[in-house]
């Protein structure tokens, strides 16, 4: 009768319930009972993974989600998100007869008014050609013959309009828009060019050298996730064994390999892997390897406590007294209880890699130039910031979610696995 | 709590010696389950200048009871119901500012484990002055250190290691330093929670002569809350025996010892080793304490009860007088019209 | 050459006031110190030697001649036998003597990373202050809200921080607060003006100025230093707020703070002088492996506000192919960083009056 715990809560019986119960189910109904077990924010794991999946698909067929090739010129240099380019465009005035240049097949000569020293006077002229060898092409009759009328400023080329000295007017859309307001009785026509390629606009505006940001984004996925999981995978597959190994043998070849990835540890990552790139050249594949260096004592380190503790345990007592050879009491005993604490951490590894990778290639080592990576956009859109705000916004972004999307599934899962921990 | 219990407890409180009286104390906790009674309308007066054992299993809530008569009870728990009369004020109604300067000055409480009740990063010096200091804004900090000082050598710890740090103290010493926390301002009532639990036989004995003297010298009223009935058995004057959340038999000691009136309480002296029984004759009490959640109808202590009749299922007792001053809350002792049907 | 000056300081006054105790824990501390930099720097040299890259080609680029090929091999002494050239690489990281700079005025890299060193503690330093003091006010501030709003902000606060590239908050700020509204200077550490006036001795801005009594100059570097400070601070301040929180909340559990509050002890100096400076000790145990992410945020800080500080050396050293530079400066992080956990444990050993030595 005599108690000698101390047992103050009132209902000791309730936490002992799920810590039993989550013994012995399976990692699905882990995930799905955990916020009725000990209110794990088990929305944080469903938000982040959908985040992952949805960058995973983008990384997988970017092809799919990129309106343009991100390597090719598609549009004018620094459009901003949004903006239609500028173009050639025909005026009329409201109550005219024309819809456009194809409609000026008359024998006389259309007067249209034009600014000096602009390309707008060359741009009705090709376009007049154009249909005029079209029409002639499909066997038809009529020419255009354009008579261009050359004023000095926008005002009075589109005076010249509204007096009906001239027939319509070529400008470009940015001059119009601006005057636009002055002239009620005026319209814009469209372009004066049929050939459409740059009327289009462009979600996030283009960059420096006329490349679609926002396909640029969508391709980077691809290298982002390649760079975190192949690193964090190469570190997994050298850290895991060689904590294994070191947690086994113990003596002195753990207590060098432990003084060597406490170092490494130490050691400000991006620094050395800035060192390994520098010398193995800039490839994707030295990247990855650089970064998988930095990682490999996280690994390393978990595993060799993990190990150091199941040592321990009665199981593997027993194995060892019926003499079980080293590696099997390594492989199917230990490993497996070492797993899903290693598991957790490589999401949080893959967001980490992630990151260390868009700041190598921001310092313009490790990828070659004009490879779609955000941390090269941001890198090259820097010099820009003046004039150019998206080049530096958006790749930023895209950073940022992935790694957030990682990070979140990590600690989600990490909350899942170890409830203990679910206030830290 | 039935009518007459509380005409009862009234004119005990209107004798004038009770220092502290509990009147109808509830607290709940809420969990996950729901909410759970730890403390379940327990009325308790104690006197002053007693020494009162505080007893029961582990979960039974005495030590709820303690920190509810501090007004401690932090969430998830909260008092739900009843008085706190000290010194002629319900602490029920006064402020948390109010409260704070009552705690530490007026209400003592000394904790289970003395090696983590100090701040490690403070002398102990400073525990003593920053408890005077606070309630005594005027006592310069050098008198303040002079009081600290005369406490400590009371107490039987040199004073020069007064600037030492707590992970310097053994257990012991310790405990000593709690106490002379919760006398440097001579409150007037100090609850010890479970507070020789930590400390080996022969220190737990020496700190019991240590709290007989202090009580003569200090003029205390201390509330000792333990599982140990032989601490109880050492050192108190009246004992109260909890089950379940309520109160289960009130008495002095040699009238809960000896004349034993509930079950449960029979059934706690009987569980205690004994050097002159031989092991085998060791009773174990049959079934578990409750779970405060699905606690059963009628006497919660029924369900294990050796003397156990229709009406103890159907309807709960009341804790009654037995003989003056000796209450137990249970049917044996009480009238009721023996089927229990009403 | 100023070196690592703030920690040696402060261990340096630990050492002089500190018991004969407490002297000879910093002595044994020191002795097992040093293990450390060795291993470090023999990292750094293996692993940069044991990359299969070949030093030579990515100095000198492909185009090099066979005869200046040789020339340089045989001046790096990478003809010798790798041990050998190890303790060579050893000797000159004692002696500190590091070599000639291969590009410019060819300068001694001690020189050069001697000024360059400076202007990244005045980056780092304001930094771990930022990140420290915001670290501490807030995670106790989300401590005692725990579950409430202030809680679930700062949490979120402090996740998105950490997941933000520290390069692009340096930009984001920079538009914002350069381009956009005009009230930082856009990169750098000093106006052209002031650097004319401003004598240089520590290369340390703020005390330069301050020595001479060079107001304008003083402002004119504390207003550089707004921006950079900043980005770096808030990366890190995720980080601290994290930990202050998890730690408080520990602590705020603890017996001594109930018996604290048992002894009508005040909400405000429970939570702060009893949780707080309980709190702190692993904070600080952990500061040590956030120097790592403060060197590495630097390197990019630097780059993004043009800091003539050692990760732009690195960085422009790297680009100029000046191999021996590139090993030097990384050799130069690793005892840095060295020393800076000696300094944690010291301050460690102050704070905790448990630590025996």
């Amino acid at each position: 009768m005599t108690d000698h715990e101390n047992l103050e809560t009132p209902a000791p019986a309730q936490v002992a319930d799920w810590e039993l119960e989550l013994q012995k189910v399976g990692f699905v109904r882990r995930v799905l009972r955990a916020r009725k077990w000990y209110r794990a924010d088990w929305w944080f794991v469903v938000i982040s993974s959908l985040m992952v999946v949805g960058f995973l698909i983008i990384a997988i067929w970017p092809q799919w989600f990129a309106p343009h090739d991100p390597l090719e010129q598609v549009g004018p240099r620094l459009l901003s998100p949004g903006e239609l380019p500028e173009s050639e465009v025909l005026i009329l005035p409201e109550d005219s007869p024309f819809g456009g240049i194809a409609d000026f097949t008359r024998d006389e000569r259309i007067p249209v008014a034009v600014m000096l020293d602009t390309p707008s006077s060359e741009a009705a002229r090709d376009e007049a050609e154009r249909v005029t060898d079209e029409i002639a092409a499909s066997g038809g009759e009529g020419r255009i013959r354009l008579q261009i009328m050359r004023f000095e400023s926008i005002e009075e080329t589109l005076d010249a309009v509204v007096s009906g000295e001239a027939t319509a007017a070529v400008a470009s859309s940015k001059t119009f828009a601006a005057a636009a307001a002055g002239y009620p009785t005026l319209r814009n026509a469209g372009g004066v060019s049929s050939e459409a390629q740059d009327t289009t606009s462009f979600i996030l505006g283009t960059n420096q050298v006329g490349q679609d940001v926002l396909s640029r984004l969508i391709w980077g996925a691809r290298i982002a996730i390649i760079i975190g999981f192949s690193a964090a995978i190469a570190s997994f597959v050298l850290g895991v064994p060689l904590g294994l190994i070191a947690g086994f043998a113990g003596g002195k070849l753990d207590r060098l390999m432990t003084l060597v990835m406490d170092s490494i540890y130490a050691f400000p990552g991006l620094i050395l892997a800035i060192a390994i790139t520098a010398v193995l050249g800039p490839s994707i594949v030295n990247i990855i390897v650089a970064i998988a260096v930095l990682y490999i004592p996280t690994y390393y380190r978990i595993v060799r406590g993990q190990t150091l503790s199941a040592k321990e345990e009665l199981y593997v007592e027993a194995a060892k007294s019926l003499g079980a050879r080293s590696r099997v009491i390594l492989g199917r005993y230990i490993f497996p209880n070492v797993i899903p604490s290693v598991a957790v951490i490589f999401s949080v590894n893959v967001a980490d890699a992630i990151l260390t990778g868009a700041g190598l290639s921001f310092l313009g080592l490790g990828l070659p130039l004009d490879t779609p990576d955000w941390g090269i956009d941001l890198a090259r859109g820097q010099e820009f910031i003046r004039s150019a705000w998206w080049l530096i916004t958006f790749p930023g972004l895209a950073v940022m979610l992935i790694v957030l999307a990682f990070t979140m599934m990590g600690e989600g899962l990490v909350e899942i696995f170890n409830p203990k921990l679910r206030d830290r | 709590m039935t009518q007459d219990a509380i005409a009862a407890d009234r004119s005990s409180v209107a004798t004038g010696d009770v220092l502290y009286s509990i009147r109808d104390l509830s607290v709940e906790y809420g969990t996950r389950a729901g909410e759970v009674a730890a403390v379940d309308r327990v009325s308790l007066d104690i006197r002053k200048g007693e020494i009162l054992g505080l007893v029961g299993e582990s979960g039974c809530g005495k030590s709820t009871l303690g920190k509810a008569m501090m007004r401690m009870i932090s969430p998830p728990g909260r008092i739900t119901q009843g008085e706190l009369w000290f010194a002629g004020e319900d602490l029920m109604t006064v402020s948390e500012a109010q409260m704070r300067e009552i705690r530490g000055a007026r209400l003592g409480m000394v904790f289970q484990d003395p090696m983590t009740s100090l701040n490690p990063l403070s002398k102990i010096v400073d525990h003593l002055t920053e408890t005077i200091t606070t309630h005594e804004p005027s006592v310069s900090e050098a008198a303040a250190r002079d009081r600290a000082e005369q406490l400590i050598g009371r107490l039987g710890l040199r004073v020069e290691r007064i600037d030492d740090y707590p992970h310097q103290f053994s257990g012991g010493m310790r405990q000593r330093i709690m106490i002379a926390l919760a006398l440097a301002l001579r409150a007037d009532l100090v609850i010890a929670d479970e507070p020789t639990t930590a400390l080996d036989v022969i220190v737990e004995a020496q700190f019991l002569d240590l709290l007989r003297e202090l009580r003569a010298e200090f003029d205390l009223t201390i509330i000792m809350i333990t599982h140990n009935i032989g601490v109880v058995a050492e050192v108190a004057d009246r004992v109260a025996v909890m089950y379940a959340g309520r109160m289960a038999e009130l008495g002095s000691v040699d009238e809960v010892f000896l004349d034993t009136k509930h079950p449960y309480g029979q059934g706690l002296l009987r569980a205690v080793p004994n050097i002159e029984l031989d092991g085998s004759d060791l009773y174990q009490m049959e079934g578990a304490p409750p779970n405060l959640l699905h606690t059963p109808s009628g006497c919660p202590f029924h369900p294990r009860c050796p003397h156990v009749m229709p009406i103890c299922s159907e309807r709960e007792p009341a804790f009654a007088e037995v003989t003056p001053g000796h209450r137990a809350s249970c049917w044996l002792f009480q009238e009721h019209d023996g089927e229990g049907e009403r | 050459m100023v070196f690592g000056v703030p920690a040696a300081l402060a261990l340096l006054w630990v050492f002089i006031r500190g018991s004969e105790a407490l002297r000879r824990y910093i002595l044994t501390r020191i002795a097992l110190t040093l293990p450390m930099v060795l291993i470090l720097v023999s990292v750094v040299f293996f692993v940069l030697r044991v990359m299969p890259g070949d030093v030579v080609s990515s100095t000198l680029g492909p185009k090099a001649s066979e005869e200046v090929r040789e020339n340089i091999i045989e001046s790096l002494g990478l003809d010798d036998p790798l041990i050998v050239q190890y303790f060579k690489f050893l000797g000159d990281v004692v002696t500190l003597d590091l070599g000639d700079s291969f590009i410019g005025a060819r300068r001694p890299i001690v020189d050069e990373l001697g000024e360059r060193l400076p202007a990244t503690l005045e980056l780092i330093i304001p930094a771990a202050i930022v990140a420290l003091g915001t670290g501490l006010l807030f995670g106790t501030f989300a401590a005692v809200r725990r579950k409430r709003t202030a809680d679930y902000g700062l949490r979120l606060y402090s996740v998105i921080v950490y997941s933000m590239p520290i390069f692009w908050l340096g930009l984001l700020l920079r538009l914002v607060f350069s381009v956009w509204l005009g009230w930082t200077p856009i990169a750098g550490r000093i106006d052209v003006v002031a650097n004319t006036t401003l004598e240089r001795t520590t290369n340390l801005l703020t005390v330069d100025s301050i020595i001479s009594g060079n107001w304008s100059a003083l402002l004119s570097v504390l207003h550089h230093m707004i921006l950079p400070t900043l980005t770096l601070g808030l990366v890190l301040s995720g980080v601290f707020i994290r930990l202050t929180r998890i730690n408080v909340i520990e602590t705020l559990q603890e017996d001594y703070v109930i018996s604290a509050r048992a002894r009508g002890i005040r909400e405000r100096v429970v939570t702060y002088s009893y949780a707080l400076k309980n709190a702190m000790i692993p904070v600080v145990t952990v500061i040590g492996l956030q120097v790592a992410i403060l060197l590495a945020g630097a390197v990019l800080t630097e780059t993004v506000f043009n800091w003539p500080g050692m990760g732009r050396y690195l960085i422009q050293r790297i680009s100029a192919r000046d191999f021996q530079a590139v090993q030097s400066t990384v050799a130069v992080f690793a005892m840095f960083v060295a020393l800076i956990s000696l300094a944690v444990d010291v301050i460690y050993s102050v704070l905790d009056p448990r630590v025996k030595y």
